[in-house]
């Protein structure tokens, strides 16, 4: 590994132990914030974690490396085996955020905005968005709230098959210090929320299309202001405030050409609007109760345009 | 824009120091909103918007630049 002073993320796949996957930063030499993500012992990998939180890299393969539980290795081996891997430059930096791409092209999405751990209310707009015939829901996040639900929001989510991205409350409640709101969720669901993509790519016809919740990816560690997406996240979040100051609009115009990205959704400022600005339609989804009862968005291609129709189910907020 | 003001006469720019922001990045986007600037590419003189959207001609942009600078050191 080079010498670097900036603090790198790693996400080593394992192999043979419960855990897929072990997250982990690098900063100088310095091990931070290791999690062994989506399975195994969660209090023991807590206290590894906390026990290798800001050693050097040398004092903890020592501690790590010959261990074994299953398979001829273990969780701290297979740690080791990815420290080592980060350390010789065998495993590249992990993206500051992760992008999902939706393998197959749609024409009519269905979108939810912020369900605010609110199960009931996606479990009647999931029955209403299909009965409107669509070939995708896209949830943005936040998928949680303060909310006794989140556990069973959660799991319809992954029965149901939704695409979902993650919100800036759902990567907070993801992470791995507790605090008061996660009481409410276990390991299993800290893990999902952790491992949601940042954003989601697609394809409407002929168009590419983004779906990002808001500005809280800028602030991810490593967040690169030329990383795939970047330019339709900074220009969204931080030139046009979420394309609430218009007086901008031309400035937008001119950098436009450099998007890789031609349908932009986010979902941050809980509010619903459709802007097209050259030949880029900007969508920003409202929450899914909101004051007008339930809502979704109906997002469908229509020749080489994009219409956006916000539907009031009628029924009232709060499921 | 940038080329138009590096391609300034020698003394011209021997009285300026010239900072290029990329409107791509989160910094140049803060600086962009800070000078409340609306539409590329733009020039500021001494932290003031001067020309947006506009190339200005090098004679144009040579006099307002001599401009500022006699302005600031008069009297000194």
């Amino acid at each position: 590994m080079e010498s670097n002073s900036q603090k790198q993320r790693f996400v080593y796949h394992t192999e043979g132990v419960c855990p897929p996957e072990i997250h982990f930063h690098i900063q100088k030499e310095y091990v931070q914030k290791v999690r062994f993500v989506g399975g195994g012992c969660p209090g023991n990998a807590q206290l590894v974690s906390r026990f290798l939180e800001g050693k050097h890299l040398n004092e903890v393969l020592k501690l790590l490396k010959g261990i074994a539980c299953r398979n001829d290795t273990s969780c701290p081996d297979q740690l080791a085996k990815a420290l080592v891997a980060a350390k010789d430059g065998n495993l590249d930096p992990a993206p500051s955020f992760q992008v999902y791409t939706d393998p197959s092209p749609k024409n009519r999405i269905g979108l939810i905005g912020d369900l605010g751990g609110n199960s009931g209310v996606l479990e009647i707009l999931i029955q209403t968005i299909r009965e409107g015939g669509v070939d995708g829901i896209y949830c943005l996040g936040n998928l949680t709230g303060v909310s006794i639900n989140n556990k069973d929001l959660i799991r319809l989510v992954r029965k149901e098959g939704l695409t979902a991205i993650q919100g800036e409350r759902d990567w907070r409640f993801a992470q791995k210090e507790p605090d008061g709101d996660l009481t409410l969720l276990g390991q299993k669901e800290k893990d999902y929320l952790f491992r949601l993509p940042h954003v989601l790519s697609f394809q409407m016809g002929e168009k590419g299309g983004i779906a990002f919740f808001g500005e809280y990816i800028q602030r991810l560690p490593g967040f690169s202001d030329f990383d795939p997406f970047a330019l339709e996240i900074n220009m969204v979040c931080g030139l046009t405030q979420f394309m609430q100051d218009e007086t901008v609009f031309p400035a937008l115009e001119a950098m436009i050409s450099q998007f890789k990205a031609r349908i932009i959704l986010f979902s941050q400022i809980r509010k619903w609007g459709h802007w097209q600005i050259g030949e880029t339609d900007f969508i920003s989804l409202g929450p899914a109760s909101g004051d007008k009862g339930l809502c979704w968005g109906l997002l469908e291609e229509s020749g080489k345009k994009i219409n956006l129709k916000i539907i009031n189910t009628g029924l009232p907020a709060g499921g | 824009m940038a080329k138009a003001v590096k391609a300034l006469p020698e003394d011209i720019q021997k009285i300026v120091d010239v900072y290029e922001w990329d409107m791509r990045t989160r910094e140049g986007i803060q600086r962009f909103r800070e000078l409340k600037a609306k539409s590329l590419p733009s020039i500021a003189l001494d932290g003031d918007l001067v020309y947006e959207s506009l190339i200005p001609m090098q004679e144009e942009l040579c006099d307002e630049i001599l401009r500022r600078y006699e302005e600031k050191n008069r009297g000194v």
